[in-house]
């Protein structure tokens, strides 16, 4: 054959391949007439809201549920809830993953020879109630351990277990703040987590409390902060021995050694109590109890220098407001009940009790026990003394250490029966697995904060063959007393809303998805005897010198509970960019004398533990501290506190050494310096003096109704990454996998980026530029990219050729390509978002400023015969963020928000010195 | 010999591939244009014969960007007591009775990627027969237009309606 004929016929082939693709794929779909008519039915193409509440983490953010035909596909916390407040953070906008994990429990399983296979509810319930029969008869004790469980549920679980004879175990909860609850009931008789009235104060000092990770109620934090921070007046002081997130957002962080937070505290109680007055009285007893000491030995003690102490202690004297929260890795170590009553007694003498630390709305920690008392669960398990165990909704196999030899002891009940939504490390132990429904097939409450009720309600039947955990609990009940279920959760919980809020009460419950009591503000008084013994009885500060290795809580997966979701690991570490973990965190000089680079293997051992992790050169962090995420681990070798029986989450004299492999990490930043390049410029108009001329062949766009543009504040974002979680499923941004990742094939149109300087971090939320002269448009061959009258730069996924000329040019790297076909394995399909099509390999894609809810909000304008109003939409990033760092808006309206901040002084353009023009305004410096 | 023969050879491959190709192409082109319904639903009676509205039925049409089937409550306000004793009105009787939606087969589909709004369409005064063709004579629905961008783009570019490409492109 010719050359020229194989050609020809190669042209063939391919046009006619081209023209085949024509089609609509579509063609067999189907048109459902629905039963209902519209008013109580679907309407197919728009979308339903109801409320709900999340569940991901023990905080119980209200959520509002956006449906598209019936199917649940966005969630978004409710604004005005007394803990979210319409914010939502990473876990939480990622949880509808858990409701369509491919992976999870779709009927209740009973293990035969070391392997589950599937029985009915009939023969499961069964089988628990003859075991319970059975140990009813003999010596054996049946037990219940779940999680935190709060409001109608924990009643629930109280009385089934009086009726059927069962002791319920304190909740097991790895953050279950253990010294902070023991010194407010030691010092006050309060056993419980305060709520902390942030919002109220002029100055913040918080010990190791990850406010904006884990600590009680993440969310609820980050908007206090931002509220106090928008007054102007606010100062917030951190002190912590690692660098967390919450650190790196502080006004001003300080690095002590490990485990002298109680020196700190206990300095800065006597220099408060020296300076003024006590708003509140102390005890003689206790001022003999407080050791004299001076700034110098206070400083050689903890490691913060003379004038950093002096002025920590300045501002707590001469605030008016002053508030100090104690929490996290530094409460959770030997000698946490001296720091956390050392900042009770703050709290007291300055006069935050009872004003903005609130016992009467205190966050309902009372039910979490001690690590002490699973250590005792597992020595009772392991004497053969227990019949029935019920493990509901938690995972103590995964987050326990393994000398506490809970595995094993398990084997020896009767029956374990595990109550869950996936076969995680405990489920798989279990002789009975009941599968528990996702929160947004059940009813139920929470009551998050006392006096604040969230409510659960099914907005969809369930996907697999699963109970509510109500209803799981009123069968079992039914079944085991032989007289049929009691009625359904549903009625239980209605009656019970009636009950406690009126009908009013109980509507009003129904329909905003919240209801919240009046309390009174809740006087404590301080016992000064037990206070003294308290600050007296704390052993000596542990040898000091030794390497020290701090388990740090971890901002994606909160205890590790949230690892089934694949989007969290999506989702880079804010402070170290790693998305597939885990890693060791060292510091530059620990990293420089052992001769290692991020990625080399070292092993970490202690006294029953080992584990091989890479690290990764964290800037910022003191020498001798090491930081591994804790929900990276299982097993990790805590300690139980002697005092408290909490956890202890500081492992002294950890050993580390090289093993001389290297891991590969998928470590997304490329850098962690600006290497000058003035991203974050400094000052904030430095780039404006490089500008060049621009010289054009194009015409100019021209806007006629709407140039959408979005600005974003530097000082208000703190790198919380809600904003990535929520572009991800409301654009339908696939997962890539880690495999992807190390190719630097990662597909989120969003990224937080840390820079580090001196050991300060600053966080700059990368995405689309949307530039006015975009680099990308020009050099598309095929019109894929293009400028729309609106100033979007368009991407055309139906044109789009993959020729990648337009990522190549893009100077943000913000662009990304489908290397191959994403999956969305049964059913995470039905989690697709309709408004957004799903991307097929071989097509370029990018942050489109949501352009599906832009169309939606100019629907409705049109319906109404107007122009779109500021403020009436938003992108999924900017409603996310719980700290409005981001804002979205029409540039041609001369009032909107986003007009007034992109003509502040402190806005700058990312690289304007290039000409583009982007869309993305960013603020820095100043207040916000 | 052996030259002709791979010649032929490799012909016979593409030439194959090419009608192969081309037939697919036509087949999924042409679809069933007036697909077998569930229930053999005769718009010659109601919009015909009846002269009822479409949006009696549609009930989305003004509403959402979805026309939508009628949602069988709609159905059955009439078909209770109306011609119970035909065959095609007792399946849908039993559709209702067994709490089971009609799955209709789709005549017109648009792909993945379009946005396209009935709601915004009506409200401009298109009337449903621009695009839908004379249903009330039809016994069984026909497609009656293909739904490709050239054939949009030219009722856009005389009525003056937007053209740019993420108006429809999602």
């Amino acid at each position: 054959m010719k050359r020229r004929d194989f050609l020809w016929l190669l042209g063939v082939i391919s046009g006619s391949t081209v023209m085949s693709a024509c089609g609509s794929p579509n063609r067999s779909a189907k048109f459902t007439s629905y039963l209902l008519p519209p008013e109580e039915g679907i309407v197919p193409g728009e979308a339903t809201i109801r409320s709900s509440t999340c569940t991901e983490c023990p905080a119980g953010c209200g959520v509002l549920v956006r449906l598209r035909e019936g199917r649940p596909v966005k969630l978004e916390g409710i604004p005005g809830h007394p803990v979210n407040d319409s914010g939502l953070c990473v876990r939480g906008q990622s949880s509808l993953y858990r409701l369509y994990h491919p992976e999870r429990l779709r009927g209740p399983m009973a293990r035969e020879g070391g392997k589950h296979r599937p029985v009915s509810w009939e023969e499961a319930f069964s089988r628990v109630a003859d075991s319970l029969t059975a140990s009813g008869q003999g010596s054996r004790k049946n037990l219940f351990l779940s999680g935190r469980t709060t409001g109608s549920l924990s009643r629930l679980v109280d009385a089934t277990c009086a009726k059927l004879g069962i002791e319920r175990l304190p909740e097991y909860e790895v953050y279950s703040h253990t010294a902070v609850k023991e010194a407010n009931a030691l010092l006050f008789g309060e056993r419980d987590v305060p709520h902390y009235r942030i919002e109220e104060a002029d100055f913040l000092l918080t010990v190791g409390a990850d406010l904006l990770e884990t600590h009680v109620t993440p969310v609820a934090y980050t908007r206090k902060i931002s509220s106090a921070r928008a007054r102007g007046d606010f100062l917030w002081f951190h002190v912590e021995p690692h660098m967390s997130l919450t650190g790196a957002n502080a006004d001003r962080r300080f690095v002590l050694r490990p485990g002298r937070e109680r020196r700190l505290l206990s300095f800065l109680l006597r220099e408060v109590l020296d300076r003024k007055t006590p708003k509140m009285p102390l005890p003689v007893e206790l001022l003999a109890a407080l050791p004299r000491t001076t700034v110098s030995i206070v400083s050689g003690e903890t490691g913060i220098s003379p004038e950093s102490l002096k002025e920590i202690a300045n501002r707590l004297a001469a605030a008016k407001r002053p508030l100090v929260i104690a929490g996290g890795v530094g409460t959770a170590q030997t000698g946490g009940l001296e720091v956390a009553s050392a900042a009770a007694l703050l709290q007291w003498v300055t006069g935050a009790i009872p004003e903005r630390v609130d016992f009467a709305r205190s966050e309902n920690y009372r039910g979490v026990g001690t690590l002490r008392d699973m250590e005792e669960l597992s020595a009772r398990m392991g004497r053969g003394d227990a019949g029935v165990v019920f493990l509901f909704r938690t995972n103590p196999v995964f987050s326990l250490p393994s000398r506490l030899g809970f595995k094993e002891s398990l084997r020896k009940a009767r029956l374990t029966v595990g109550m869950g939504d996936f076969l995680d490390e405990t489920l798989r132990e279990a002789d009975l697995i009941l599968p528990l429904s996702h929160s947004l097939e059940s009813w139920g409450d929470v009551e998050p904060r006392r006096g604040v009720v969230s409510l659960l309600q099914p907005v969809l039947p369930p996907l697999h063959d699963t109970l509510s955990d109500g209803d799981a609990l009123l069968r079992l009940l039914g079944k085991v007393s032989g007289r049929g279920a009691p009625g359904s959760y549903e009625e239980l919980l209605h009656a019970a809303w009636g009950k406690r809020l009126g009908e009013a009460g109980r509507n009003r419950l129904l329909e905003k998805g919240y209801a919240e009591e009046t309390l009174p503000k809740k006087a404590v008084s301080l016992d000064g005897k037990a206070a003294a013994e308290t600050l007296r009885g704390g052993g000596p500060v542990e040898d000091a010198g030794k390497p020290v290795l701090v388990l740090a809580p971890s901002l994606r997966t909160f205890d590790g509970r949230s690892r089934i979701l694949p989007i969290l690991f999506e989702i880079p570490d804010p402070l170290t960019t790693i998305t597939y973990g885990p890693w060791v965190s060292m510091s530059e000089e620990d990293a420089a004398r052992a001769g290692l680079r991020d990625r080399d293997e070292v092993t970490l051992t202690s006294a029953d533990w080992k584990a091989a992790l890479p690290v990764k050169v964290q800037p910022g962090l003191a020498a001798g501290v090491f930081v591994v995420h804790r929900d990276m681990l299982s097993s990790p070798p805590v300690r139980t506190d002697r005092r408290t029986g909490g956890e202890v989450e500081y492992i002294v004299g950890v050993g580390i050494s090289k093993t001389g492999k290297t891991v590969r990490v998928p470590i997304l930043s490329g850098s962690l310096s600006q290497l000058g390049r003035g991203l974050i410029p400094d000052p904030v108009h430095l780039e404006e003096s490089r500008r060049h001329d621009r010289w054009t062949l194009y015409p100019e766009h021209e806007h006629k109704e709407y140039r959408w543009a979005m600005a974003v504040d530097l000082e208000r974002c703190n790198g919380c990454a809600a904003c990535v979680a929520a572009c991800h499923v409301e654009n339908n941004v696939p997962v890539a996998g880690k495999a992807d990742h190390l190719k630097g094939r990662e597909m989120s149109w969003l990224r937080i980026e840390p820079f580090y300087e001196k050991g300060e971090v600053e966080f700059l939320p990368m995405l689309c530029q949307q530039c006015h002269y975009a680099p990308c448009e020009s050099v598309c061959p095929v019109f894929a990219a293009h400028h729309n009258p609106e100033g979007l730069n368009v991407q055309v996924y139906a044109r789009c050729v993959g020729t990648r000329y337009c990522s190549n040019n893009c100077p943000y790297k913000v662009r990304r390509f489908n290397w191959r076909q994403h999956q969305w394995p049964e059913p995470i399909d039905r989690m697709l978002n309709p408004d957004v099509p799903a991307r097929e390999v071989g097509v370029m894609e990018k942050c489109t400023f949501c352009i599906q809810r832009i169309r939606a909000a100019k629907d409705k304008a049109k319906d109404e015969g107007r122009k779109v109003r500021d403020g009436e939409f938003t992108t999924a990033c900017s409603q996310s963020c719980p700290t409005g760092a981001l804002t979205f808006g029409n540039l041609l309206d001369k009032e909107s928000k986003v007009y007034r901040l992109a003509h502040s002084e402190r806005t700058y353009r990312v690289f304007e010195s290039l000409g583009t023009e982007p869309s993305v305004y960013y603020l820095r410096g100043g207040k916000p | 010999m052996k030259k002709t023969l791979v010649a032929i050879a490799v012909l016979g491959y593409f030439g194959a591939s090419v009608l192969l190709v081309a037939g697919l192409g036509y087949l999924w082109h042409r679809s069933d244009p007036a697909p077998v319904q569930p229930i053999a639903f005769p718009h010659t009676v109601h919009a015909g014969g009846l002269r009822m509205a479409c949006v009696y039925c549609h009930t989305f049409v003004e509403r959402s960007r979805s026309a939508g089937a009628p949602p069988l409550e709609i159905c059955m306000g009439c078909h209770r007591s109306i011609a119970t004793d035909r065959e095609e009105i007792r399946k849908l009787t039993r559709y209702y009775e067994e709490k089971r939606p009609i799955e209709w087969k789709r005549v017109y589909a648009l792909p993945d990627f379009i946005y396209f709004s009935h709601k915004r369409h009506v409200k401009a005064g298109v009337e449903c027969a621009m695009c839908h063709g004379n249903v009330a004579g039809m016994r069984r629905v026909r497609r009656v237009n293909e739904l490709i961008m050239g054939w949009c783009v030219s009722c856009h570019r005389v009525r003056g309606a937007s053209r740019d490409c993420a108006t429809c492109h999602k």
